[in-house]
């Protein structure tokens, strides 16, 4: 290849790729990206097997061509150059001579044939979701998407497309997250797993306008401008989780986001760091959230609520609490409850969304 | 008066039963074997209280005619050996003709049995003796209903265990013919209620009848152990299943010769072997082993029960191995060959491996050498020098004065800290010898017991599952899990029965993963400890997962230490309740004593 490119453009569009290359991986060529030399254009292409992303750059060619290179080698260098342009040559089909200003590196890569064949998702009916609101949705649930890898099909959240309206649940068996929020022209019925890392990934896609999404019979692809994420779908089946979000919970608190958020981290610095539980108890117009550790201490804090039922206590554990209260966006927060043994259902207060909530199981202290 | 005297015939009996019947359990096993050498395709277990008060076996099988229903209980009365040839080759499960003398001696028995349909007989035998014999029509095949088991042996039955624990032991060994013999149905009826009902598996045999037991999750994770058989080894052959690695959590390893479930040290060695060698894992996966080798090469005439066997051809257990190596490769590939390259290291089995290799030296970096008991010349106070260098560098010892390491009880321990070899062992200078600390093994040990402490003196949290974690358990295990909970419960599992033998657990110790709770909940599932209090469950728990812990925690090999890091490693050892040896059983300290010097030396 023999091409010509702007710097600046081509270093936006390296930068998304680096989170989809495996840095521990066992097999070479995927910490590699692939770049090919078309028509008017330069592709990249990164990959981990199970989440791919493409892009594209105008450049100028004046030689077709294709080499993998290391992907975290190239960002360096790309980022670290002067100068406007950039011109990448490849005298030998393994190696890649990059030049910009007075600056010369010549790069070993890989042949292009090493590099795995990214799966295509064929052209169906996509469904256009504005971008801005998807990666808010996101960021509500990804929290409580599982990191354990005993129960794969929670390593993952259900995207599910209705009538007028988008939703997406993650659960760990722990506790689950659930938001709905209204899509304009939306349709269908239809439910798919999205792996963690795709929805980790997505959210880095910087960019405005809608996402176009498509499903495959194995794969998904989620399309934002020029660039293309392609991801495995999870197999498997989600929990029926409607079922287990109480609705007759009849205790409920009012509290302010921030002072909430703020008293459980600070109480939870006393817990210990194999099992993480605070004591809440709640009492008319106050909330006293306690933690005792044998080898530490104890720590208390009061915080006042809007509440009127009877006194009781319950175990929880104060991350995931913390975790809905980072990623909630109202000013006050309300907690429904029941009893010691059953869901805790949080919700925000006057929120934007068709429906957000979080159930956390409670702890036995 | 002679003090030696011939026992009454039924008092031999009764002492000749206790080596065959010594549980409800046994007689299952007695019977059901039976039932299959007379060629049963159906066979159906009925047990009251747990087998103590009633066990019944009936089978469609060939049936006895009226002197054959009459002798079968006596003793070394049997149609499976004739001569001393016969027991050279026993193909039979059964062949000693004891069982049902033995039997009949402990207890009431009935039997009905029937060569022809219609054309039966019934004997009752009680104690031994026979009480009656009468014409009984009844379809071809044989039943027997033993009663009242050690009605006249009150000693032996005060030392059976609670009906459900019985219960189990009987479940056990039926699973155990059901897997031998797939083509068979077997239905195990508990007053009433089913608990097993396997129907004689179809096309894919073993696997399917594994499904119908242990669930089709496992059955759908085992792969085929490739098959050898041998004509030129009279037909030997091996076949059998194994598990991915992720039937590693607490699965079992079944290994059965000639159909008969066997508990074979040198067959599980071998197979722990080939996992440490092909996985390089010790996780050890589910395993179902069928050998079926000629009758005249293993003799199972060496346990009462039969649950041991002994192999005549030493090659066998290297076939085996072989086997298993190759059927764990087939267990481990599932991904497409390309995507895992081979590891090339060659897998060193002791925790020694590239002791050569060091991490940079905290302290010697930071140049803190002036105070060090032990000085390195040659080497640079602020750069690190390679071991080659400082294995060849002279050492210029400083003198430092025994330090009184106190012990435990109190008493000082003139011990001097000699320095650190290979950033791995810790080197004293006791009164009487030199003694060597393994750094790793000797923090693992200290975490152990402080982690242990607190542990057991926290109460722990529980985490209540939002929805229950799916256990598919075999019929035994079940009624164990069962049987636990309550004290489970009290540990922070929280376990509800579902659909057949799948268990929801709702609530696991919040310092559990989900795979480490199931982990745990199999393997309590089939071990067999007696009297599960919630208490010890409680301990034993918390001791494995302060176990686990302590070895992560712990100070690791070739992790260079400051002086004074290992004056208090030492110091807090010698405190420590057991400092000889690791919660996982390894030693921590050698010595090397001044009369072994000397002699080594060959001063003495």
């Amino acid at each position: 290849m023999e091409i010509r490119l702007n710097r600046k453009e081509f270093l936006d569009e390296l930068s998304p790729m680096q989170g989809i290359v495996e840095r521990k991986t066992t097999i070479p060529v995927l910490s590699h990206l692939l770049l090919t030399a078309r028509e008017d254009k330069l592709h990249l292409a990164a990959t981990d097997l199970d989440v791919s992303l493409t892009s594209w750059c105008d450049a100028e060619v004046k030689r077709e061509g294709g080499i993998a290179v290391q992907a975290k080698k190239l960002v360096e260098i790309i980022r670290s150059l002067t100068g406007e342009e950039v011109l990448l040559t490849q005298e030998e089909s393994r190696e890649l001579t990059i030049r910009a200003g007075r600056s010369r590196f010549k790069i070993h890569g890989l042949s292009p044939d090493d590099f795995p064949t990214l799966p295509a998702v064929d052209d169906g009916g996509n469904v256009p979701i504005p971008f801005a609101d998807f990666r808010r949705m996101i960021g509500k649930i990804l929290f409580a998407v599982s990191a354990e890898e005993s129960r794969f099909q929670l390593n993952g959240a259900l995207l599910k497309l209705k009538a007028g309206a988008v939703e997406m649940v993650a659960t760990d068996g722990h506790r689950l997250a659930l938001v709905e929020s209204r899509l304009e022209g939306g349709t269908g019925d239809d439910a798919v797993l999205v792996p963690r890392k795709a929805l980790q990934e997505l959210t880095r896609l910087e960019g405005e306008g809608k996402l176009e999404y498509r499903r495959g019979e194995h794969h998904l692809s989620f399309r934002l401008g020029r660039r293309e994420l392609i991801c495995r779908i999870l197999e498997g089946t989600f929990p029926d989780y409607e079922r287990v979000i109480a609705k007759d919970n009849d205790k409920k608190l009012l509290f302010e986001r921030k002072t909430l958020s703020e008293a459980v981290q600070r109480v939870a610095l006393l817990t210990g760091d194999r099992a993480r539980a605070v004591r809440l108890q709640f009492a008319p117009e106050q909330m006293v959230i306690s933690a005792a550790n044998p080898d530490l201490g104890e720590a208390t804090e009061e915080v006042g609520c809007d509440y009127d039922g009877p006194e009781f206590k319950v175990g929880i554990n104060p991350d995931y609490l913390s975790h809905f209260l980072s990623a909630v966006d109202t000013e006050r927060i309300r907690l429904e409850l029941k009893d010691e043994n059953t869901q805790c259902v949080a919700y925000p207060f006057e929120g934007q969304d068709i429906r957000y909530l979080c159930v956390i199981m409670p702890m036995r202290i | 008066m002679a003090r030696i005297h011939l026992l009454p015939d039924y008092l031999a009996s009764q002492i000749a039963a206790g080596e065959v019947v010594e549980r409800p359990a046994s007689v299952v096993k007695e019977l059901v074997e039976n039932a299959l050498d007379a060629g049963g395709r159906e066979i159906e277990i009925q047990l009251e209280h747990g087998g103590k008060s009633r066990i019944q076996v009936a089978d469609d099988g060939s049936g006895m005619g009226r002197d054959d229903a009459l002798l079968a209980f006596d003793r070394h009365a049997t149609s499976k050996i004739l001569t001393f040839d016969d027991l050279e080759r026993v193909a039979t499960l059964g062949f000693r003709g004891e069982a049902l003398a033995s039997i009949a001696s402990v207890a009431r028995v009935e039997m009905t049995t029937a060569e022809q349909p219609g054309d039966g007989h019934r004997v009752s035998i009680e104690g031994g003796r026979v009480r009656g014999v009468e014409p009984y029509a009844r379809p071809r095949g044989t039943t027997f209903d033993v009663r009242s088991l050690f009605f006249n042996v009150p000693a032996r039955r005060k030392f059976l265990k609670s009906p459900q624990t019985e219960l189990r032991r009987c479940l056990e060994v039926v699973q155990g013919y059901a897997l031998a013999r797939p083509d068979v149905r077997f239905l195990v009826l508990h007053e009433g209620r089913n608990l097993l009902d396997v129907l004689p598996a179809g096309a894919t045999g073993p696997r399917e009848r594994i499904g119908q037991i242990f669930g089709t999750e496992l059955a759908g994770r085992l792969v085929a152990i490739p098959e050898v058989s041998e004509a030129g080894r009279g037909g030997e052959r091996i076949s059998g299943f194994l598990g991915d690695p992720e039937t590693a959590r607490g699965r079992r390893q079944l290994v059965f010769v000639n159909r008969r479930l066997l508990r074979d040290r040198a067959v599980l060695a071998a197979f722990y072997r080939a996992v440490r060698e092909e996985w390089r894992s010790e996780d050890f996966p589910a395993l179902f082993l069928f050998l079926d080798i000629p009758p005249e090469d293993v003799d199972v005439n060496v346990h009462p029960q039969k649950a041991e066997v002994r192999f005549r051809d030493p090659g066998l257990i290297d076939r085996v191995y072989d086997a298993f190596r190759r059927g764990l490769e087939r267990a481990r590939g599932e991904e497409p060959a390309p995507l895992r390259p081979p590891v090339s290291e060659p897998y060193v089995p002791f925790a020694w491996q590239g002791l050569g290799q060091m991490t940079q030296p905290e302290a010697w970096r930071r140049g803190a050498t002036t105070d060090l008991p032990v000085q390195v010349t040659g080497a640079s106070t602020s750069s690190w020098s390679p071991p080659e260098r400082l294995a060849a560098a002279s050492y210029a010892p400083v003198e430092r004065p025994m330090v009184p390491l106190s012990g435990r009880h109190g008493e000082a321990r003139p011990f001097r800290l000699l320095g650190q070899y290979k950033g791995t062992l810790i080197l004293l200078e006791g009164p009487d010898g030199l003694y060597l600390i393994d750094q790793h093994v000797a923090h693992e040990r200290i975490l152990y017991e402080r982690l242990r402490r607190s542990l057991l003196a926290e109460t722990t949290p529980v985490q209540h599952l939002l929805t229950p974690l799916f256990l598919e358990v075999a019929p035994d295990e079940h009624l164990r899990l069962l049987e636990l909970a309550p004290a489970l419960d009290h540990c922070g599992f929280g376990l509800a029965p579902l659909s057949g033998n799948t268990l929801g657990v709702t609530a696991v110790p919040a310092v559990l993963g989900s795979a480490e709770a199931e982990a745990l909940l199999r393997t309590l599932a089939h071990e067999d400890h007696e009297g599960a209090a919630a208490e010890d469950l409680r301990r034993r728990i918390l001791e494995a997962l302060a176990a686990s812990l302590a070895c992560k925690a712990a100070v690791k090999m070739h992790h260079p230490l400051a002086p004074q890091e290992m004056e208090s490693l030492v110091a807090e050892l010698f405190t420590a309740e057991q400092p000889y040896a690791c919660p996982h059983g390894r030693p921590v300290v050698l010595q090397m004593s001044d009369a072994d010097l000397e002699r080594r030396f060959g001063r003495r």
